[in-house]
Parts: C-alpha cells; structure tokens; sequence
C-alpha cells in the first residue's frame, strides 16, 4: 500500500490504498465521507460528484493517485448544517425523494451557480444533464437552482 | 398497569386499528414515558417519538408519519423524532411497501395513537386543574385552559401515563380542524440529513469489522458455477475470501469476492476465473416477444385493432442492490434497503431455522425501490459470506450488476378491440394480453391474478379481457404499477386511438364513458381546465390524454409533446387521493409516475441478445434526464374519499398520455417505447 495525501473539505488527509483505488472508495471507506454515492463507477449517473479545485467531478472516475494536490469538496464540506444557498433552496422546494443522487445534483449545481450566477434553464439542464435521478425530482431539481441563484444573490 | 389487551378490550367505541401489542419498555404506566401503542411515545422530556414500521424507499412514509402524528399531538412537524422499526410483523403490523400501501395502512393506527396520547394528556391537566376536560385543548406541545397557565406535555406524561386509558374518550382530530394533514407545507422529514449527506442508506452500512463483497455473476440467463479458479482472486492484497452462492438458497448464483475494501473486491473478482454451465446461451428478447405474439389467440371480431408490444424494464434504482449480515452463534443481524423488513426477518427465520427473536433486521433508508427491493437474493448473498468468513459483510452490486440481474418488469402483447357505434364510440371491447408471470411470487403464475393486477378499466364499455401465460424466460419481478402498467398503457393508448379516428376529441369521449359523478371524471375535468385544454395547442405541438382508477385514487392526465422534437413539453395532472396528507409529497409521487413515463416512452428498455442483458448502466438505459424534463403540475383534487394510494398511480396513465400525444402527430402507438423497435 502505498500513503497519499488528500485535501479534503479544508483538511489534510491521509489514505493507505494503491494508487489506482478509485477516489471514490477512499472517501467513502478510508475516510468515512458517504455523503457522496456508488450509483455506477463509471461516470454515468453522477451520484458521486464532488468539487475538485471548484469543478464538479466525479470520484467514481478519478484515481487517488491523481488526486493528490488538489482540492477536494464533497457534500459533507459544503456546510454542514445546511445553510449552503443551494442546500436552502433544495429544502425549501422539497426536492429530494429517496435522496440517494441529491449530493451529486447539490454538488453539480453549487459547481454551475460559481461560474454561472444566474442560469437559464437551459444552462441548468446541460450543466445537469449527465446527473441521474431514477425518482423523477428534476423539475424541483430545475426549480431549486434558479431560487439558488437568487438566495445567493440575496433575493428573498 | 395497563396491557395492551386489557386496553383494547375496554376501549369501547374508541377505535384503535392497532394489532399489535405493547413491547417491554413501551406501556403505558409505571416510570417510562406515555406510549398508548408502539407507533407513538411521548418521553418524561416530553419529546414525541414515532416509530415507522415501514421503510422509507423515497415514498416518504417516514414524513407522512411525522405529519400524521403532529396533527394529533397538537404540535409541529419537525417536533416529531422519527424512529425506524426494525422487522417485527408481530409487533407493528404489516412492514411491506408494496401496491400502494404506506399510507392506507399506517394513516389510522398513527393517527389513533397519537390521538390516544393527546387525549391521555388532557384528561391529566384536566384532573391537575379539577376542570372538565372539555374545557382545556392541546396546542403546541402543551395543554391551555383559559383560566390556568399551560402545563407543558412533559410535566403531564407521569400522570398521563398512570391513566386507564379506558376511562378517557379519544376522539380524532375531525377534518374541519386539521392544521397539517392536506395542509402543511412542510418538506420531507430527512430533508436536512439528506442535503447534507448524512443521509444514511443500506450502502453506507459498515458494522465493526465489516468486510465487503462483490459477486461474479452469471454471464448469460440461468448459467450456473461449474468450477472456480480462485488463486489469483486470493492473491489480491485486501482479500479475505472467495465464496460460491449457489441457488436458490443464495440468490441468484455466482462467486463472491470478500474483502476489506469495495476497491479490493473489486480487483479480486476480475482475477477470478469462473467456468458456467446450463442457462440460455443463445437467448434473445426478439424472439421472446415473438413467440408471445405468436401466442395471440384468434381475432375477436371488432371494428378496430391494435396490437401493442412492451419490452423488458429494469427497476435501476439509483442505489444499486445491497445488503449487510452478521452471522453469529447467537443469530443473524442484517441491515438492509428493503421494501419488507418484517416479511424478511419472519423468511430468514423461517429459512435458517432460528426463532425469530434471534434475527435483526434493520431497515435502513433506501435509495429507491420500485418493487425491486421486496426481493431478498442481496441478503441471502450476504448471509452467505458472513457465514463462510464469521464476520459482518455487505454485498454490494455494481450498477451493472444491479442493470444485468434485476428481476425484470415482464414483455407482454396485448390486442385491443372495439366494436363502435355509427359515431365511432365504443360499445364492446376485447383486450387479449400474452405475457409471462412474475416469477419472484409464484402466486401470480395464475390468469386470473395477473388480470386483477393489470385491468382496471374504468369506463361505461362492456367487454372482455383475457390472459395467457407463457413461461418466463429470466426473473421477473414487480415493477411500479406491476401489470397496471402495461393493461393500462395498452387501454389508454387505444381509446385515444379510437377517439382520433371517430373524430372524437380525446377528452369528450372519456367523459361521455364515464359516469357523470365519478370521481374520474372529475379529475379529468381538473386537469384539462388546468391544462386549458379547449383552446388547443398550435402546430407541431399534440396532445393526449389519460386516466387511471386504482388503489382507491383517480388521476387524469393531460401531456402536450412536441413529436418533432419527440420531446414531451408539459404535463397536467389532476389526482384525487382522498386525503391527500403531506401534499408536498403527494405531488413528488405523481411528478415521479410522470417522469417513469417519460422514460420509458421515450427510450429505455432491457434487451437481451446471446443470452444476456445487453445495457449495463444509464449510459445505455436510456432514462429520463433533466434535458428530458417537462413542466409538471400536479393539482391535489380536494376530496371526502378515504385516503388511496398513490406511488403507482401515476405511471400508466402519464405513459399513455404521452404515446398517444406523440401519436397524435405520427404513427400510431404499437409498443413501448414510442416508435421503437421493441425487444
């Protein structure tokens, strides 16, 4: 087993795993984070995805190996009390049925809103569009980041 | 102290649809807290705990609870601490989550029980105050009298609880007077846990000491484990064992892979050199719907046909299979995202000889379900590793495992016919549908229960339908809405068939089937009016119509789609489900049916080809993304009807509307998908 070191939610951390172990595992069984989801391994269904130096990533997809020195975020370092804007907006429009892929359309649009404040739906459904929800909550889904966008801004 | 049964037995005219009896620790009485069943216990703190018996999939029974017992209690929804029940059929009743049930079974017992402790609470700041009990009210967590200061619920349960039971009238909360039920704005109860990942599924399981497998599995139908190369497998740093699960006691059959990580498994199983026998190498679906065709009684007379023809789906709920046991000396703990953890523990008992007090089962939240997770083949694998390795392990399935092994929603053919009058309206039909059983329940080997699952025809036109069975090719299993979305897709789709041709607008001709003071027919109202239907929509855009009666609930639903685009542009729905308790969640139910519908309207559907499951994750089971979103709106119909249910209502009509909305502007519906090669 080789050590690799992690940055992950403001904090340095250390895994013991080979170095082509999926980033997912790691953070999900090395470092406890289950926040972010198995949902396929493959890259297609984004219930993973994570921010990795402020882009939307998928950890299913990227070795620990490669992700050495960058920045990790996954749901659990967003804000753990649920005060994130986007997070507001997924509660106050009820989003989540099962929930299981909600971290990875909550990291998915967090990743959208910092380089795009204020997108139009189609902006949200291709920044979206390769994040499964197998519960049928997208229109919520669509709802929450346009009033995202706005508890960002300060709307009421 | 009171007994349960001394309790119910001297209740009278109070009614408590409550079978089960008061645990140890839970009766009323004594030191503990005030529990008139075990649904419900207000604590010596005063804080309200319920506890679900059935599991949460994403149905939202675990809010629907939290509400219910608010109502009661006389206080807010986020006062009420949810608990889980682990699988105990003798205490708590019916745990399964199947045919629309959450609701119509917990609403009462929840409610009486909540209601009971309500009224216990009173009474003990009645008799604190010497005044009539009718004098005082329960609101926010506290009981007011206009002449006394408000005695908070904690500083009664003690008296509250030395009650008998049986001397307090309890009365439920009358509809006139409800604050939450059908009103509440509140969200889902795990909201917060879910959006900040603490949400805590049958995956996330990890039990001190806990090892994880991955199964190598059958690479076509029905193939068996010869022989096992496994050197390599055990070579891999990280693996602890190799385990053969041969059928049936172990699922459906392969070799798993235990180790100390997923990643482990993981590499372990590709070295693994497994050699099959048996099965159906060279299967194919095309020839599947073939020979159901082929099996197509004669034609019955009619004015019009049309024969339809619906693939194989998956179930692919976004967390894929799983499940975690513990084996020991003393027993069996499992912990598992299943849809009946009381029905499961009762089997494993039953199954490894134990009595039951010695199996746990946890239900934990599930990500998704759809009829997938009342199947029990990830815990008997899991048994299985523990036992051969005496430590906790949790299976887990790929996603292309969980695509490649599921137990399918079945192929079926169905011809319809119509006899029409000179206007074109029908005045007889014959539906006539070949399909396969569901093999995870050989109760539906039979016609005549796969026909009451599938027929719900709801209109003013006699006819007939009938069913063959032919064998099934691979497991199949229940898939939302189970046969009523295949009958019910056919039906619909063919009556606005029938209405296009007999220039007849689709939705004239359904109210002129239906009974003028059916609830259907109201809804279906609700949602053209809604959907401003009268007015029409202009080129290209079409549109379709459905509806759907079952489980005690009506729905309509009105699709406009844009053929060109083959692309579904908005959805009304209008549903009457009685009382419509948490209506939030009400909606998200029927939005869910809808977005099935767009999915398998539009594209997905399972082939096999040389014996195997050809699509393996959403990379090629083409469900619905948000580039396939319609706008959706649900309108809650208000209604005196006792509460219906609701998860799998929406699905075949939604499914209907939108083939026949796409058909509107093209050819006609003959399958599933739309226009689409099936099988």
């Amino acid at each position: 087993m080789d050590r690799y070191r992690l940055h992950v939610n403001g904090r340095q951390r250390e895994v013991r795993v080979p170095g082509d172990t999926p980033l997912l595992w790691a953070l999900r069984e090395e470092l406890g984070l289950t926040g972010p989801k198995y949902g396929c391994g493959v890259g297609a269904c984004g219930a993973c995805v994570s921010l990795v130096d402020g882009q939307a990533a998928r950890p299913c997809v990227r070795t620990v190996e490669e992700s050495e020195h960058t920045r990790i975020t996954t749901i659990e370092g967003l804000s753990a009390r649920g005060d994130h804007a986007v997070q507001r907006a997924w509660l106050e429009l009820d989003v989540a049925q099962c929930g299981y892929c909600q971290p990875g359309q909550i990291m998915a649009a967090v990743a959208l809103l910092a380089r795009t404040p204020d997108p139009d739906d189609e902006q949200i459904a291709e920044a979206l569009r390769d994040n499964v929800c197998r519960c049928g909550t997208y229109p919520r889904i669509r709802a929450a980041v346009r009033r995202a966008a706005e508890l960002a801004r300060g709307d009421r | 102290m009171i007994t349960r049964r001394s309790f119910l037995g001297t209740a009278g005219a109070l009614v408590v649809a409550v079978s089960a009896p008061v645990p140890a620790g839970a009766t009323t009485g004594g030191g503990g807290p005030l529990a008139p069943t075990v649904f419900v216990r207000v604590d010596r703190r005063g804080t309200i705990v319920a506890t679900v018996p059935k599991p949460d999939t994403g149905q939202g029974v675990r809010t629907l609870a939290a509400v219910l017992v608010a109502e009661e209690l006389a206080v807010g929804v986020a006062d009420v601490t949810l608990e889980q029940a682990p699988g105990d059929t003798a205490t708590y009743g019916p745990q399964g989550i199947a045919n629309s049930t959450s609701a119509r079974q917990l609403a009462q017992p929840l409610r009486t029980a909540s209601a009971t402790a309500r009224c216990l609470l009173v009474a003990a700041a009645a008799a604190h105050w010497d005044v009539p009990a009718e004098e005082c009210a329960a609101r926010d967590g506290r009981v007011t009298h206009p002449r006394h200061r408000p005695l908070p619920y904690r500083d009664l349960v003690a008296d509250a609880a030395a009650l008998d039971p049986a001397t307090v009238p309890v009365t439920l909360t009358p509809p006139q007077d409800w604050r939450l039920i059908g009103r509440t704005r509140a969200g889902r109860a795990d909201a917060r846990d879910i959006v900040t990942g603490r949400a805590h599924y049958g995956i996330d399981t990890r039990p001190e000491g806990g090892l994880v497998a991955v199964v190598a599995r059958p690479p076509w139908i029905g193939a068996l484990v010869e022989s096992v190369e496994d050197t390599g497998a055990l070579a891999v740093p990280g693996v602890v064992a190799v385990v053969r699960l041969d059928p049936p006691g172990a699922g459906q059959g392969g070799v798993a892979v235990v180790a100390g990580s997923t990643a482990a498994a993981l590499r372990g199983r590709e070295t693994l050199r497994v050699t099959w026998r048996g099965g159906t190498p060279d299967a194919d679906s095309r020839e599947w719907l073939a020979d159901l065709a082929a099996a197509l009684p004669a034609a019955p007379p009619g004015d019009l046909q049309r024969v339809y023809r619906l693939p194989l789906l998956a179930h692919a709920p976004m967390e894929p299979m799983n499940a975690t046991a513990h084996v020991t000396a003393d027993g069996l703990r499992v912990w598992a995202p299943h849809q009946d953890p009381g029905g499961l523990a009762t089997q494993l008992a039953r199954q490894l000889g134990l009595p039951e007090a010695s199996v746990l089962v946890n239900a934990t939240l599930a990500g998704g379900a759809f009829g997938r997770r009342i199947e029990p083949d990830p815990v008997a694998e899991a048994i299985a590793c523990s036992r051969a390795t005496g430590r906790p392990v949790t299976v887990r399935w790929t996603r292309v495992d969980d695509t490649r092994h599921d137990s399918y929603r079945p192929m079926s053919v169905h011809r319809l016919s119509a006899t029409l009058d000179a206007e074109g309206v029908p005045v007889g039909r014959h539906h006539e549908v070949v399909t396969w059983p569901l093999t995870v329940l050989p109760v539906f080997n039979n016609p005549a229960i796969v026909r009451a699952s599938g027929d719900h025809f709801p209109y003013t036109v006699p006819g007939e339908v009938s069913v063959l069975l032919r064998e099934s090719p691979l497991r199949t299993g229940f898939w939302r809405s189970v046969y009523a979305g295949q009958f019910g897709y056919a039906e619909e789709c063919f009556l606005s068939e029938i209405a296009g041709r007999g220039g007849h607008d689709q939705v004239d001709l359904r109210r002129r089937l239906l009974p003028a003071d059916s609830r259907l027919r109201r809804v279906l109202d609700v949602a053209a009016a809604r959907a401003n239907w009268t007015r029409g929509v202009d080129a290209p855009l079409t549109r379709g119509v459905a509806c759907h009666l079952d489980y005690g609930s009506a729905i309509a639903v009105v699709v406009t789609a844009d053929p060109t685009r083959r692309r579904v542009v908005g959805v009304h729905a209008a549903v009457d489900v009685g009382v419509a308790v948490h209506p939030s969640g009400v909606r998200a139910q029927v939005e869910g049916g809808i977005m099935d519908a767009v999915s398998t309207v539009l594209g997905a559907q399972v082939t096999v080809r040389a014996g195997a499951v050809v699509e393996s994750t959403f990379g090629d089971y083409a469900w619905a993304r948000i580039t396939d979103c319609p706008d959706i709106d649900v309108a809650i119909v208000p209604s005196t009807a006792p509460i219906g249910g609701l998860g799998e209502l929406a699905y075949p009509p939604a499914a209907a509307a939108i083939a026949s909305a796409l058909a509107a502007g093209g050819d006609p519906v003959t399958g599933m998908p739309y226009g689409t090669p099936v099988g």
